[in-house]
């Protein structure tokens, strides 16, 4: 079956605006986030290791996940007593939907270019575009792979980082 | 750690690995946490056994990919920068398992007033099964020169940024 049709492929291209993440990066969950890492880098929690960079920063690809639930957002666990519900969302950061019958979602990998750190208290900009959606024909069953392009920046207009990251449904 | 300068790189060095582990299903509840992921095959054994025929809950990719980013990281140093790096998530990590992120020198080349390393990179598990295969580039000083400017613009190494851009 081919699940590229028209209207799937017409999606390549298509990017949101900047959009600012809710929250500011706070030290807080930088420092849960190198806890689970166990990563205990000290340009990450002290301002004396991280003058280089002008005071504590984020590990180098936090803002990726930085992009929250908004305080009025939906419940990601409002469907989860359905037993074929995964927890996943499928709102691929605001761009139009990718409409196939795969139930199925997996993080197929990423391809990262770092600028620069996010400093703890600045608030990360994202702009996103579908990079390419393409099928492969698996031992399997089908697959479709989605390519999303992230940009990251500061408010301030500042380069984070780039990631093309890979979304598998099957 | 002292600052690895470029002269101090050949190709076909391996760096020290990075060893987090064993991993367990506390770990794996720690980074989702974290990082709010509620995808149930990360915490909800029967649905990942049960409905997605995995093994167990899976080590999440994302916290996979903090692992070589830790590596590179650490190895380049304050004076270096990890520039980019990509991976595939092709294999599965479970509860107990030790993990240890791996690199390889695979090319080096001067670049300006800095020098270019490039690396294959990878995670394995106790049995050397290979999970995250990828590659890296890092920027790195040269002796008696200066840090690679931060933040990090490719224009410093002049013709090397766009023949690899």
């Amino acid at each position: 079956m081919n699940y590229i049709t028209d209207e799937i492929r017409a999606l390549i291209g298509a990017e949101t605006g900047w959009v600012d993440a809710f929250d500011a990066v706070e030290a807080s969950e930088v420092r849960r986030f190198h806890h689970a890492t166990m990563d205990p880098a000290p340009r990450y929690w002290d301002a004396a290791a991280a003058g280089r960079h002008g005071g504590p920063v984020a590990p180098p690809a936090f803002p990726v996940h930085a992009f929250r639930r908004a305080p009025d957002g939906p419940d990601p666990l409002a469907s989860i007593h359905d037993p074929d519900a995964d927890g996943l969302s499928r709102a691929f950061r605001g761009l139009p939907p990718v409409e196939v019958p795969l139930p199925r979602l997996l993080n197929g990998g990423y391809r990262y270019e770092f600028f620069r750190y996010a400093r703890t208290g600045e608030r990360i900009q994202r702009k996103s575009r579908y990079l390419d959606i393409r099928q492969k024909d698996a031992r399997s069953g089908p697959m479709v792979l989605i390519d999303i392009e992230d940009r990251f920046r500061t408010v301030a207009g500042e380069p984070l980082l780039n990631v093309v990251t890979t979304t598998i449904l099957r | 750690m002292p600052q690895v300068c470029f002269e101090d790189v050949t190709a076909g060095m391996a760096l020290p690995p990075l060893v987090k582990g064993p991993m367990s299903s506390s770990h794996i509840m720690r980074w989702s946490s974290a990082i709010e992921n509620w995808h149930r095959i990360h915490y909800d054994k029967e649905y990942a056994v049960g409905h997605d025929k995995l093994p167990d809950i899976m080590v999440n990719g994302s916290w996979k990919q903090h692992v070589l980013v830790q590596l590179l990281t650490d190895w380049a140093g304050d004076g270096g920068w990890l520039w980019k790096c990509s991976f595939q998530f092709r294999g599965m990590n479970v509860p107990g398992e030790t993990l240890s992120a791996w690199a390889k020198v695979t090319a080096v080349a001067g670049a300006g007033e800095f020098g270019l390393v490039e690396l294959e990179i990878g995670l394995v598990n106790d049995a050397g099964t290979e999970s995250t295969p990828g590659t890296a580039t890092v920027v790195l000083p040269r002796r008696n020169g200066p840090a690679v400017p931060y933040p990090f613009d490719p224009a410093v190494l002049g013709a090397a940024a766009g023949a690899r851009g």
